[in-house]
């Protein structure tokens, strides 16, 4: 509705109760915070047709006036940012705890203790990269917060980084600004449990120590790759203010919000590195930003050839959900495919992008099962090409299989993992982005 | 007594830095069209409906189009029509 205000006329949107907290932070996110709207009690969605009506009649005299009335509603303040803040105790650790009460209740974290952004620790993190520290590397989505360095250091301060990891964050919060339309904004706001998941490539995977085997549980051997991903949220929250309810609607949420920052195991990969496949030369170092939407383990229990391999992984990506909307289609899959699998696949000659398209001549679903979760009648986002299905038996509509994939082109495979032939499937999208770490390098 | 002095996490916002402000409100929907823009979704339609017909009943000569891209976000082509036809909108993503 802001563009409609933005060209001139007065415009309102009706949000229901929970979102309420989500209107006022987009108002402001995107350029108006003294928006006016109107709230009614329940999503509109899952409601029988007779609620609908009566909540929006409730609502009438309220849509009435903020379509009639000037200032109808206070002013939304943005929040006042101050550059420092003091916190006492008895001893530092007390003043350190203090903080982390504040900062709790402002929901400046992610539950964990934090450590001190003290002037000297952001100095050091500033050391890591050969940008000033006022150089803005993006407006962060969702929220469009102006990522400075500075702002990158001192949440990478929080996050115990140190000053080596800096050129990562940058690139990885440089990267997110780059997915999909606005940086994925839609996606990190919505009711969906939608996540990044972070793939460093070439040396400074290594020089860093972030681990490539098992590199996505908690434990000393994934100390990197928790301290770069946590740093990473940490920006999205407090720079890309995505905090929970106001600009992250989860409806039940996921832990891969405590966002993970993984290597690729290049040693032990039969192909070249995921970097190599988006035009990088393997001595550079990358991020690449994915966006997940779950997992899946799919687990392999004694195929030896590189089409047994293959199917049991096209069977077991196959899963989800069915886009019928506009040009629609099937949906991306990143794989985890760790070297148990990868390797005899490669060394039976199948290149990575052979293997891409085994998967996806391999994977398909039921459409009538796909399509359950958006009843067709009365939903104006199926595509007209799509509206025969109308007309067929939901049996019919059952026995109709669809690609999984829209190509093998989104089927994304990163070799990742300790040894056993356990792979981890991620639905994801929109394609991700990878950003050259060197350029941050000092 | 201690004192421990941290720098602020939260970043300023584009949005707040550029803010605009709401158009002003006619006093009256009498004789305006009023423009329902619908993001597609479930029960979203019955919503924007009904608070037209309400509408229409409340005041005189009022006009009501609908519009819908079929998707969210609404396709800016379909925004812009919306605004251009209309004296004032009403959104509703069933959210």
């Amino acid at each position: 509705m802001i563009e409609v205000e933005k060209m001139g006329k007065p415009a309102i949107p009706i949000v229901s109760g929970r979102f309420d907290s989500d209107a006022a932070a987009s108002s402001r996110a995107f350029g108006m915070p003294d928006l006016q709207w109107v709230v009614v009690p329940r999503i509109y969605r899952n409601l029988p047709i007779d609620d609908c009506v009566k909540q929006t009649e409730d609502a009438i005299n309220d849509i009435v006036k903020k379509l009639t009335s000037n200032g109808s509603a206070k002013p939304v303040e943005a929040p006042k940012i101050e550059p420092h803040e003091r916190f006492q105790g008895a001893d530092r650790f007390e003043a350190a705890m203090r903080m982390n009460d504040e900062f709790m209740k402002r929901d400046l974290g992610d539950g964990f203790p934090l450590l001190p952004a003290t002037r000297e620790a952001v100095d050091a993190l500033l050391k890591g990269t050969k940008l000033p520290k006022d150089h803005v590397v993006c407006d962060m989505p969702p929220g469009f917060g102006i990522a400075t360095v500075e702002k990158i250091a001192i949440n990478a301060a929080l996050a115990g980084a140190k000053p080596e990891h800096m050129p990562v964050i940058i690139a990885a919060v440089k990267g997110l600004s780059q997915i999909g339309g606005q940086g994925g904004k839609s996606l990190l706001m919505s009711t969906s449990p939608q996540a990044p998941l972070l793939v460093v490539n070439g040396p400074i995977a290594q020089q860093l120590g972030l681990n490539p085997r098992a590199a996505l549980g908690p434990g000393k051997d994934n100390q990197v790759n928790i301290v770069i991903g946590r740093a990473f949220y940490l920006c999205m929250k407090n720079i890309g203010y995505w905090y929970p309810n106001q600009m992250d609607m989860d409806t039940i949420g996921t832990t891969r919000k405590f966002v993970m920052c993984v290597a690729e195991n290049e040693a032990m990969s039969p192909w070249e590195p995921f970097h190599v496949d988006k035009g990088f030369k393997r001595t550079d170092s990358t991020i690449s930003i994915f966006v997940t939407d779950g997992e899946l383990d799919v687990q392999d229990q004694g195929n030896t050839t590189a089409e047994g391999l293959l199917k049991n992984l096209a069977y077991g990506i196959s899963f989800g959900t069915y886009n019928i909307q506009g040009k629609g289609g099937g949906g991306e899959r990143l794989i985890f495919m760790p070297p148990d699998v990868a390797k005899p696949i490669g060394d039976q000659e199948f290149s990575k992008q052979a293997a891409r398209e085994f998967i996806h001549k391999h994977a398909s679903i039921s459409l009538g099962k796909a399509i359950q979760y958006m009843p067709l009648k009365g939903e104006a986002r199926v595509a007209e090409r799509w509206r025969f299905l109308e007309g067929l038996t939901e049996e019919q509509r059952i026995q109709i299989q669809v690609p999984v994939l829209k190509s093998e082109e989104d089927c994304y495979i990163v070799v990742v993992g300790a040894d056993r032939a356990k792979t981890a499937v991620f639905p994801s999208g929109p394609a991700p982005v990878t950003v050259g770490i060197d350029q941050f390098r000092p | 007594m201690v004192v421990l002095e941290v720098l602020n996490p939260v970043a300023p916002q584009r949005g707040t830095a550029n803010a605009l402000k709401p158009n002003p409100r006619p006093k009256t929907l009498d004789n305006k069209t009023v423009g329902l823009v619908w993001s597609g979704t479930h029960g979203g339609d019955v919503a924007l409906k009904r608070a037209g017909e309400m509408l229409q009943q409340r005041f005189k000569g009022v006009k009501v189009n609908f519009y819908t891209g079929g998707n969210y976000p609404t396709p800016p082509n379909v925004l812009k029509q919306a605004g251009a036809e209309s004296d004032v909108v009403i959104g509703a993503t069933a959210d």
